[in-house]
């Protein structure tokens, strides 16, 4: 981990006003974005934006030539960055040249990508952002810590000192009266600049327009009023044709700030009139500065060029369970987030993202909300993969994946040890509730369960079979059933008998290997994958598992790992065809439940994968709706618990924090049981509400809650 | 199209206001001048504009030939990056209104236009109900068919607008504080609804 990565988390987790914003901001965040998507296909919207950007990366090159034709043709002049270095450099010379005193610029990410402020302002060159929050970021002197707002982490009396600091008088902390400081105090500003610097959201190749999607009206000021304006964009900006502005103008503000439309959109190409201060016309300037800084090597890249298709909307921030608690400025650079931490690696360096991909969840949230279709824990986990491929795995872990993870006996065998050596540390119930030292960040505000004394691949062989059994479903244990909630194991295999099939249980197999593939590993992993493969063999008519983390690596992760693996590829894709989770399994064959719960009250926790990855979240409802509980829904239902597997490991603070909004959630509804079908979340919530003292509630899987 | 407009362009802060003709137009500008108590406005050389300032300074609301006097406010057509600094008012034409998202949509290329519309806290805008369309989509075809470019189209939705202060939306930032939108019917024809 980078010096200062850890500090900077737990700085940002005690900074009370960020969590409070980020928080408040999340919830409103997603009712107000719903409504502007109304009347709205939002899955058709975000194929349409994929398939226009993908294009466009995939023909950058040509695109780049057609635009500078285009904007040359309108009359700009158009320059091309290969770096940062070359951007600032051009940029500099031209306000020298011009004898340019002092800048405006409109709100850009990609000047911030170059860290252009700092090199005008040491050519002596005065620069002013107008963006309201971009200002008040400029003139504390921090950093942003969000895409689309900037100083969210700053109170309105903070905002008044910088204000009053740089005026020079003593402000209230209104907000209308900060606003109108910031018009009175930038507009002199605009009307003396000589030089006005802007971004652009879309930038077209057909006919060399920029689009500016703004809402203060500084962008429009910025394009106005000085006689040159210089455009800095990103050659990630491109597309083909005029027509492809409209779909993304239909997604951008919807997604990033719940608007139909902001207040401005402004299309240029190339320069209009322009006046001197004393109302003369004169000639206008306007230079276009496409930056590459590592964007054509991202569109080489099989994988990496999807991330070209981000159209910086932010909602993958929004929705992120992790910055919505941590914000941006531990990502340390000015993209943040998930998609943060790709462009990261692409415009400052590998290294420089390699402590922040493992900020990661992998909850998926972010994947179902991009509106240019990116998968962005699926990049992340690219990512992770590719530097560990740099770096190798550290020893501990390497014999753990290489070693432990396969070998279900030596698993199990240090499983055991470890269950015995917690022993004196189990309290009555099950849990641990403290652990000897090192291990403490792990049980601080959430107990873990006691491993269990026999794992069901010792009780699977006793239980008992239909007398005239059918259908032969194997079933797939994955660790924590295996070896924490066996009780589990034994729930969904007296469920399925009930229902007339055969369950085998293949004792070979281990492991799903997704730990392995999380932690950057793909060679242990595919290994793993094969041996499982194997244990199952081929007649079996489903694979069934209780856990959805596994059946997600099980179905979707199996034939990419085996993909170039000669008949293993084969055999991968039969095997994922036939993996199925519990709940729409038993919903699907028509399981009916005993029933005679009536009036229990119950709320349901949507497992990460289950929802987003398998699309699983009906039939559970439906399930336990039908064995007669009062389901109540909870706030947020399908915002992560924070388990992560190892991440709770990693980042147990992070983990810890997310855990405690679940809790709260939980308890609002009243309910006596929370159901989840995953065990990893079962062992979350569990241990956080019996951490909580909210011992009352009980957290058990779907199909425990069934066979009662 | 004419109500999806309206409520839109409402919930974004705009007022809308419906003419029978360029008379009633005059009429609304005249109403709007006289509750915003400006001093001094300044508009946008295009043919509506003009129409309706003609009418106004008939019927004595704007002094002739843009002098200030008899405590009638002064109207410049020229000189405006002078004048639209200190200007209450700004008064230009806008080619389209949007339904679907409450928006104008029009070819700022002329420095006036784009001046009259940043600079003064209001900006009145007067658009041909002709000019109503469904989706920015087709506001950027109508602009960009036919090969043709415009040097600098722009959409306005509502008045300048912030969040970025805890979040908490205030009104009129950089650009005007106050939009209003006088869709103008052809004298005779209905507009299109
Ligand atoms: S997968 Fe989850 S944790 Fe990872 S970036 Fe997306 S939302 Fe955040
Ligand atoms: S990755 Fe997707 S959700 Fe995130 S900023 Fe880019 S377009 Fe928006």
């Amino acid at each position: 981990m980078t010096e200062g990565f850890r500090e900077r988390i737990a700085a940002a987790l005690d900074n009370q006003n960020l969590r409070r914003a980020l928080g408040n901001f999340a919830d409103a965040y997603l009712g107000a974005r719903e409504n502007a998507y109304q009347g709205k296909d939002f899955e058709a919207i975000r194929r349409k934006i994929a398939g226009i950007k993908k294009g466009a990366a995939e023909n950058m090159e040509e695109l780049a030539h057609r635009f500078t034709r285009a904007a040359e043709k309108a009359g700009a002049v158009v320059y091309r960055a290969s770096t940062p270095e070359e951007a600032r450099d051009y940029i500099k010379n031209l306000a020298q040249a011009r004898g340019v005193k002092s800048v405006v610029k409109s709100k850009s990410m990609v000047t911030e990508e170059i860290h252009l402020n700092r090199s005008l302002k040491e050519a002596g060159i005065e620069v002013r952002e107008t963006d309201l929050g971009e200002w008040i970021i400029q003139l504390s002197g921090q950093k942003p810590s969000h895409m689309v707002m900037p100083a969210i982490h700053m109170t309105r009396g903070e905002v008044a000192g910088v204000f009053s600091a740089e005026t020079g008088k003593e402000l209230s902390d209104e907000i209308p009266v900060l606003v109108k400081v910031a018009r009175e105090e930038l507009r002199q500003k605009f009307l003396a600049a000589g030089m006005g610097i802007s971004g652009a959201n879309i930038a077209v190749a057909e006919t060399g327009t920029i689009v500016m999607v703004t809402n203060e009206g500084n962008g429009r000021l910025t394009t106005t009023l000085p006689p040159l304006h210089v455009a800095v964009v990103g050659l990630d900006k491109l597309v083909s044709s005029i027509g492809d502005v409209a779909p993304i103008l239909e997604a951008l503000p919807r997604s990033a700030t719940a608007q139909h439309m902001t207040s401005y959109v402004t299309m240029i190409t190339g320069p209009v009139p322009a006046m001197d201060r004393a109302g003369n016309p004169v000639e206008k300037e306007m230079h276009i500065v496409l930056l590459d800084n590592g964007r054509t090597k991202m569109a080489s890249d099989p994988v990496f060029k999807e991330a070209l298709q981000c159209i910086r909307c932010a909602s993958c921030l929004n929705v992120c369970p992790v910055f919505q608690l941590v914000g941006g400025h531990v990502y340390g650079h000015v993209y943040t987030g998930g998609i943060g931490t790709i462009l990261t690696a692409f415009h400052h360096g590998l290294e420089k993202a390699e402590s922040i991909q493992s900020l990661c969840l992998g909850c998926e949230r972010c994947k179902a909300f991009c509106p240019a279709g990116i998968d962005i824990p699926a990049l992340i986990r690219e990512l992770r993969a590719r530097i560990t491929g740099r770096k190798g795995l550290p020893a501990g872990s390497r014999f753990l994946l290489e070693t432990v993870l396969p070998s279900r006996s030596l698993f199990h065998g240090l499983i055991k040890a470890a269950s015995a050596a917690q022993k004196p540390f189990v309290r009555e119930g099950g849990y641990v509730r403290h652990l000897p030292l090192f291990l403490a960040g792990l049980t601080r505000g959430r107990s873990l369960p006691a491993i269990a004394g026999r794992p069901f691949r010792d009780v699977a062989g006793s239980l008992p079979a239909p007398r005239n059994p059918g259908e032969r479903i194997g079933f797939f244990a994955g660790c924590l059933i295996d070896f924490v909630y066996p009780r589990i194991g034994e729930a969904v295999h007296k469920i399925l008998a009930g229902m007339g099939c055969r369950v085998v249980f293949p004792p070979g197999q281990t492991c799903c290997g997704l730990p392995a593939s999380y932690m950057g590993a793909p060679g242990p992993a595919a290994r793993i994958a094969r041996q499982n493969i194997a244990a199952f063999g081929e007649d079996c008519r489903y694979i069934l598992t209780a856990c959805p983390t596994c059946a997600t690596f099980l179905k979707r992760d199996y034939p990419r790992l085996l993909r170039e693996d000669g008949e293993w590829a084969g055999r991968a894709e039969r095997f994922a065809a036939r993996v199925v989770d519990f709940s729409s399994f038993v919903s699907r064959e028509g399981f009916r439940p005993a029933g005679g719960f009536a009036g229990t009250r119950i709320t349901y926790h949507d497992s990460c994968h289950l929802k987003r990855n398998l699309g699983v979240f009906r039939e559970p409802r439906e399930l336990l709706a039908g064995a007669g509980y009062d389901l109540v829904e909870m706030k947020w239902p399908d915002r992560c618990c924070g388990f992560g597997g190892s991440y709770s490991m990693r980042f147990p603070e992070v983990s810890r924090s997310i855990l405690e909004a679940k809790i709260k959630d939980i308890t609002e509804t009243g309910a006596r049981v929370v159901a989840t079908d995953c065990p990893g979340c079962l062992l979350q919530l569990a241990g956080g509400l019996d951490a909580g003292g909210r011992r009352e509630i009980r957290a058990a899987h779907t199909a425990e809650l069934l066979c009662e | 199209m004419y109500g999806l407009f309206r409520e839109r362009a409402e919930a974004v802060s705009a007022r809308v206001i419906r003419a029978g003709g360029p008379g009633e137009a005059a009429g609304a500008l005249a109403g709007i001048i006289e509750e915003e108590k400006v001093k001094k406005i300044v508009a946008e050389p295009s043919g509506m504009v003009e129409r309706c300032v003609r009418i106004l300074e008939e019927r004595g609301v704007l002094a002739e030939g843009g002098q200030e006097g008899g405590g009638r406010p002064a109207l410049f057509f020229r000189d405006l990056r002078r004048q639209a600094g200190d200007a209450g008012l700004g008064i230009s034409e806008m080619a389209l209104a949007v339904a679907e998202t409450g928006s104008l949509a029009g070819d700022c290329t002329s420095m006036e236009s784009r001046l009259v519309s940043t600079l003064p806290p209001v900006h009145v805008a007067l658009v041909p109900s002709s000019g109503l369309v469904a989706t920015p989509g087709e506001a950027i075809e109508r602009f960009y068919g036919g090969g043709r470019t415009p040097g600098y189209l722009s959409f306005i939705s509502g008045p300048s607008r912030t969040a970025d202060i805890e979040r908490v939306l205030t009104i009129g930032v950089h650009g005007p504080e106050r939009l209003y939108i006088i869709l103008v019917d052809e004298e005779g024809g209905g507009g299109n609804d």
